[in-house]
């Protein structure tokens, strides 16, 4: 029993990592040796790219040359991921702040209807992008959004409220009333309440909250593939774009563009650990 | 009290209003449009009654793309479940470095559909891909994971699973953690043996938690459409989905109108598993409540 435990979790950790572990190595070779017949796995500083030894030449060129613009774009991969972060970081803000006071009077007044809307609100998540981008592109085109930052940013937004709003109704529930209640003894408005108690508590919630509407416009593609294909382009419909590449993938710079791209993810999924299984259900389910 | 009425509008409102504009609002105008005959490119689009909906029940790709998301929902998450059970299983007890194993193993699902489809679209290339030249040291086959017809929609689950599974295996954790040590215990004293505390206790615990995982994988599934456009495209038809079928009709030929018919038809079924998992986490939470 304990060996067939060990094996499970062995498989499962080894499936889990070494496809990452593809990305990285094949990030610091040059092209020849990502297209090579044999495998190429062991990065060491006397070894042939061409011939059949496991052994390849580690280099940094494609982190250098990911200044280049390849066949099938305008732009090099830095001005992609610029593109990115303004619209991902943007659309953040936006979504955490407006998801904040949203679930804020869902947690501490009475709304007619109030179970009816917040259902409404999750089930905005469930529509699939392709579904509604149509009338969203003919609207963007009257609006002369489309291809714009602003665009998705708005976009993303509201994407994202209905996650921002689920999640910070369960981390608002958990702060006593008392504290507020305390304020307004003491004389102050609700909205100072609100400022000064509540949003100073409600800190953590936020920082998690915030952590899960980055992710999701970070990766997003659908939207971003169909509604800024013109300008403003996003690192996922960039890297897709691509494909069919005539003078064949550049492997490489793909790889290191590709760590670059989800390293920070990475990073903020180690932060948030404890916060996964709330951030991925919507708050339903709470540890 | 009136001042009350202001201030948890002017909270709730903003909200509201932004997603009335963005979900129902387009939901409404693709009923509109798919009724007529509106284009991508041109302004010309006239009221064409029902023929939309006609030419999509008529359309053999409609058929075969339904059929393809259907068996594509239904073995990737079937196969999620299994899996990220069985890793949950193994991972209950604690062990030196779970933490770490744990976090690496949950890395998966937070990355990039998009961006992961295409790193594995290096490893599975039929020529120098990694798995294969894996494959071929161990003297197996060397499958064309990426070009054969028959294998191409199987890539895609493979990689579906590889990205999944850990949302499958983070939700069986929980539910496996808010099993009382107690009834383990007592089922100890009881003698009863490992499978029918699995059957009659471990597994019906868990099933309420593991309910919720597998409707909202489900729902994510359906919408599949980031995976397939990196590791095969949107026109192949061994491989098309709802999604990538409906992206095709629109970007590819233009057909605005029928994209909308599409576009309602798809959105009658999701609207149907959206009503379910509302329903279903109303009454987990009721149910919480009463405990």
């Amino acid at each position: 029993m304990k060996l067939l435990r060990t094996a499970v979790i062995l498989v499962g950790f080894l499936s889990a990592a070494l496809p990452l572990l593809w990305m990285g190595l094949s990030s610091i070779k040059h092209r020849d040796a990502t297209i090579s017949q044999h495998p190429k796995v062991i990065p060491a500083l006397l070894a042939s790219n061409t011939d059949a030894s496991p052994l390849f030449v580690p280099t940094t060129e494609a982190y250098r040359g990911l200044g280049q613009i390849h066949a099938g774009a305008q732009h090099s991969f830095w001005h992609h991921l610029g593109n990115s972060a303004i619209i991902g970081v943007l659309s953040t803000i936006a979504s955490v702040l407006l998801g904040t006071c949203c679930a804020y009077g869902f947690s501490r007044f009475v709304v007619p209807g109030a179970k009816d809307w917040l259902f409404f609100i999750l089930s905005t998540r469930f529509m699939p992008p392709l579904a509604v981008v149509v009338p969203v592109l003919l609207m963007y085109r009257q609006l002369d959004l489309q291809g714009t930052h602003a665009g998705l940013v708005l976009l993303y937004t509201v994407f994202n409220l209905s996650l921002s709003v689920w999640l910070m109704k369960g981390f608002l529930d958990e702060i006593p009333r008392a504290y507020e209640e305390a304020a307004l003894v003491d004389g102050w408005s609700r909205s100072q309440a609100f400022l000064r108690v509540v949003l100073p508590e409600a800190r953590t919630g936020m920082a998690v909250t915030a952590v899960f509407c980055l992710i999701s416009a970070w990766n997003e593609y659908g939207f971003a593939m169909t509604l800024n294909s013109s300008g403003a382009v996003t690192v996922p419909p960039y890297f897709a774009g691509l494909q069919g590449n005539i003078e064949g993938m550049p492997w490489p710079q793909i790889a290191a563009g590709a760590l670059l791209f989800v390293l920070p993810i990475v990073v903020f999924t180690v932060a948030v650990r404890r916060h996964l299984l709330r951030g991925m259900t919507f708050g339903t389910i709470k540890q | 009290m009136r001042d009350r009425g202001v201030l948890k509008w002017s909270l709730v409102g903003p909200t509201l209003l932004l997603l009335v504009a963005f979900n129902v609002f387009p939901l409404l105008w693709n009923v509109v449009l798919s009724f007529t005959s509106a284009e991508l490119v041109g302004e010309g689009s006239r009221f064409a009654g029902g023929a939309n909906y006609g030419r999509v029940f008529a359309d053999p790709r409609f058929a075969g793309a339904l059929r393809r998301t259907a068996l594509f929902v239904l073995l990737a998450v079937s196969i999620e479940l299994v899996i990220g059970f069985s890793l949950a299983l193994a991972l209950r007890r604690d062990f030196k470095g779970k933490t770490a194993v744990l976090t690496t193993l949950l890395v998966p699902m937070m990355l990039s559909p998009a961006v992961m489809g295409l790193v594995w679209s290096l490893v599975l290339n039929g020529n120098y891909g990694i798995l294969n030249q894996l494959l071929g040291l161990a003297g197996l086959g060397q499958p064309q994971w990426l070009t054969d017809r028959d294998l191409k929609f199987f890539s895609i689950v493979l990689v579906d699973v590889w990205m999944w599974t850990p949302f499958m295996m983070l939700i069986a954790l929980a539910g496996l953690s808010s099993i009382p040590a107690s009834i383990h215990e007592a089922a100890e004293i009881d003698r009863a043996s490992r499978w029918t505390v699995f059957t009659r206790i471990t597994l019906p615990l868990c099933a309420p938690l593991l309910g919720l995982a597998v409707l909202l994988r489900a729902t994510d599934a359906l919408k599949q459409f980031d995976l397939v456009m990196a590791v095969s495209g949107p026109n192949d038809p061994s491989t098309q989905t709802l999604s990538t079928l409906l992206y095709q009709v629109v970007f590819r030929d233009g057909k605005v109108g029928l994209g909308s018919a599409y576009a309602c038809t798809v959105l009658v079924v999701v609207v149907a598993l959206a009503t379910v998992f509302t329903r279903y986490v109303d009454r987990l939470r009721a149910r919480e409540a009463v405990r």
